[in-house]
């Protein structure tokens, strides 16, 4: 049984303790994510113009390739954008297992008939609006941030596998094994994954909400910091004097199998 | 009024037929510790084809609980009150199956000590989420509906017999949409898809049952009325050709679909990849001999019964097999109404690990069947329907 002064002394620090916690708060310095609506826009013709000018240093001539060889070489080709973003998000690269390979951005050749000329253009996650990976989530790993950026929160995540059956952009690749093996340089800012979760573009995120915090104006991701063609624009949707906005706005640009309703937020222009 | 009757358990045949499944139970529980150590690496998985073995397992193990517990209760629901002898060894096979799925699901993901997540944090648009309540509530349904039976509770038994039923549909309709629902890939949205997984899961589970059956009762020396065998045997073959005619129908409703021509030919007729074979030998394959077999006078005998309901729960695994992996082996259409580049299709073939995985959770699945029958009166006296 408890006394009286046993009582009191309990109740006089339960108070002290939630009056300290109070105290000791932090004040909140959360920025409203939902006043953005992060978007990026892939123009095709100055990608290709950067794919063709590597290839053609390298001395080979894609159209001529058998399907297996161009298969390989765009699984291994790392321009700019695709390396900087293996580097800077962690990325367990292995070009020799493609198997188990991780990737967040790839190359893609695409051509609109036979006698046509391939373009390129890089393939990440498309940040659907709905898209189909938050959709089938069974925990709630993978959600969209208020400001459009599908997120994976690998804490919660079981590994089912489920968001990469259902993506249709095949944009998420899963750690078949300890990823620590397979990378050349850590970065610390980035999460370290450990085997059996799935990893996807995030934008940077990291990158790009370091940077807000820090009042820079434009953030960017590092594919769209290192593009020696700016042909990747990245901004604010919401924002109508951002230059993505503009483009979206005045130019023809595509979104990838917009046909199934997942409203991409990449798109591209020229294709 | 039937009679349950614990069997002794003490021959050597017993003790021997245990030790195969501990070991086989064994093998499967080393193979996922592999997987635990060296990851996902040791499967034959792929970034393309993520979903294998292992997950056709899921299906396949959930379906043929489903199957169970609808054959056990035929009695209760449709009073078909001959077939009671079977309620509750076919319950009990029902619940051992549906603990073996939930293995299944541990050792398929990636990340087994963040499973409990998939309770707390549920996702209402998820259909795995909606399958984790109906798992989990069916193995709670299926349990009392045992327990009703053991205390002999007629009303109660039947109520929760079409409960159960009513139960084993949702589940594995939900399992159904797992595949079923997915939009992205060509060969995997249909709505053909659950109610076939309803067939094959009764299918399977007669497929199991019943040379499980004919076994117990000739190893134990207990009559069994081989009419009873028969008549399901006869389901068994009807739901059969049922699932070849919707499987005629899923594929050329796909294939009519211009676009779908690369990935069609490639799951039916390109037998470079693994796809094709299973299609035609295992799947169809094992169908149509399944309906052959029943068809001839052998069929009618012990013998046959028992080989043609093995064959076709092999081939409603097959079954699973195709229904999961060509879909992901075929490159998804990336870039609509373009030639792309990296195109290409990935063959998968399961490592031993992912086969050692499932033999270990089946003979689990029959090593609690075989204590089962130690334990409890789960089987009758006799199998016989008596002369009134």
């Amino acid at each position: 049984m408890t006394s009286r002064r046993e009582f009191l002394i309990l109740l006089a620090t339960s108070t002290a303790a939630i009056a300290t916690s109070k105290a000791m708060q932090l004040p909140k310095t959360e920025v409203d994510l939902s006043k953005y609506k992060w978007a990026m826009v892939v123009q095709v013709d100055k990608c290709t113009k950067c794919i063709n000018n590597i290839l053609k240093k390298k001395g080979i001539k894609f159209d001529e390739l058998s399907l297996d060889k161009q298969n390989e070489l765009l699984r291994n080709l790392r321009p700019p954008c695709v390396a900087a973003c293996d580097l800077a998000n962690n990325v367990p690269r292995m070009p020799n297992n493609p198997r188990f390979d991780c990737y967040m951005v790839r190359i893609i050749a695409a051509k609109s008939t036979e006698n046509a000329e391939w373009r390129f253009f890089p393939l990440m996650c498309q940040e659907c609006e709905h898209p189909a990976c938050v959709e089938v989530c069974p925990t709630k790993a993978s959600y969209k941030r208020p400001d459009g950026i599908v997120v994976v929160d690998l804490h919660r995540c079981i590994g089912c596998r489920y968001c990469m059956v259902a993506c249709p952009y095949n944009a998420r690749t899963f750690t078949f094994m300890d990823p620590l093996e397979h990378l050349e340089k850590i970065n610390p800012e980035v999460p370290i994954r450990k085997d059996g979760v799935p990893m996807k573009c995030e934008f940077c995120r990291w990158l790009i909400d370091m940077e807000r915090c820090e009042g820079v104006k434009n953030p960017k991701p590092v594919c769209v910091q290192v593009c020696p063609y700016d042909a990747l624009v990245f901004g604010n949707l919401k924002d109508p004097n951002s230059e993505v906005s503009k483009i979206v706005k005045t130019s023809k640009v595509v979104r990838l199998r917009a046909g199934l309703g997942t409203e991409p937020k990449v798109f591209y222009q020229d294709l | 009024m039937v009679e349950f009757k614990k069997i002794d358990g003490r021959s050597n045949g017993y003790w021997l037929i245990c030790a195969i499944f501990f070991v086989l139970m064994m093998w499967g529980f080393y193979a996922w510790y592999l997987q635990l150590v060296y990851g996902h690496c040791v499967t034959g998985l792929s970034q393309r084809v993520p979903w294998g073995f292992g997950t056709a397992a899921i299906c396949y193990t959930i379906g043929a609980s489903a199957g169970s517990l609808i054959v056990s209760a035929l009695s209760g629901v449709f009073g078909k009150t001959e077939f009671k002898f079977f309620s509750r060894s076919a319950c009990v096979f029902a619940l051992a199956t549906i603990v073996a799925a939930m293995l299944s699901i541990m050792q398929d993901i990636g990340n087994p000590e963040n499973a409990l997540n998939v309770l707390m944090h549920y996702n209402p648009t998820s259909v795995f989420s909606w399958n984790s309540f109906l798992y989990s509530s069916y193995f709670v349904i299926g349990f009392v509906y045992l327990m009703a039976q053991f205390g002999e509770k007629h009303r109660i038994t039947k109520a929760l017999a079409v409960l159960a039923v009513a139960w084993a549909v949702l589940v594995h309709s939900g399992t159904g949409g797992i595949v079923g629902f997915v939009y992205s890939t060509d060969l995997y949205h249909s709505s053909l898809t659950i109610p076939m997984f309803i067939v094959s899961a009764i299918v399977s589970g007669l497929g199991l049952l019943i040379p499980m059956w004919l076994l117990t009762f000739k190893w134990t020396n207990r009559p069994l009325d081989r009419n009873l065998m028969w008549v399901l045997a006869k389901i068994m073959g009807a739901l059969t050709i049922l699932l070849l005619y919707c499987f005629a129908a899923e594929a050329l409703d796909t294939a009519y679909v211009p676009g779908n021509a690369g990935a069609i030919h490639m799951a039916l007729f390109d037998f470079r990849y693994p796809y094709a074979w299973d299609f035609w030998v295992i799947q169809v394959g094992g169908c149509l001999l399944t309906v052959l077999i029943l068809l001839t006078p052998w069929g009618k005998t012990d013998w046959g019964m028992g080989i043609a309901g093995f064959i076709v729960a092999i081939a409603v695994y097959g079954e699973r097999y195709s229904l999961i992996t060509p879909g992901l082996g075929y490159p998804k259409d990336l870039v609509p109404g373009m030639i792309f580049r990296p195109f290409w299709i990935v063959p998968y073939y399961p490592s031993w690990v992912e086969y050692a995985e499932i033999i270990g959770l089946m003979s689990m699945a029959c090593l609690v069947y075989c204590i089962g029958l130690k334990i409890f009166a789960i089987l009758p006296e006799r199998g016989e329907v008596e002369e009134e």
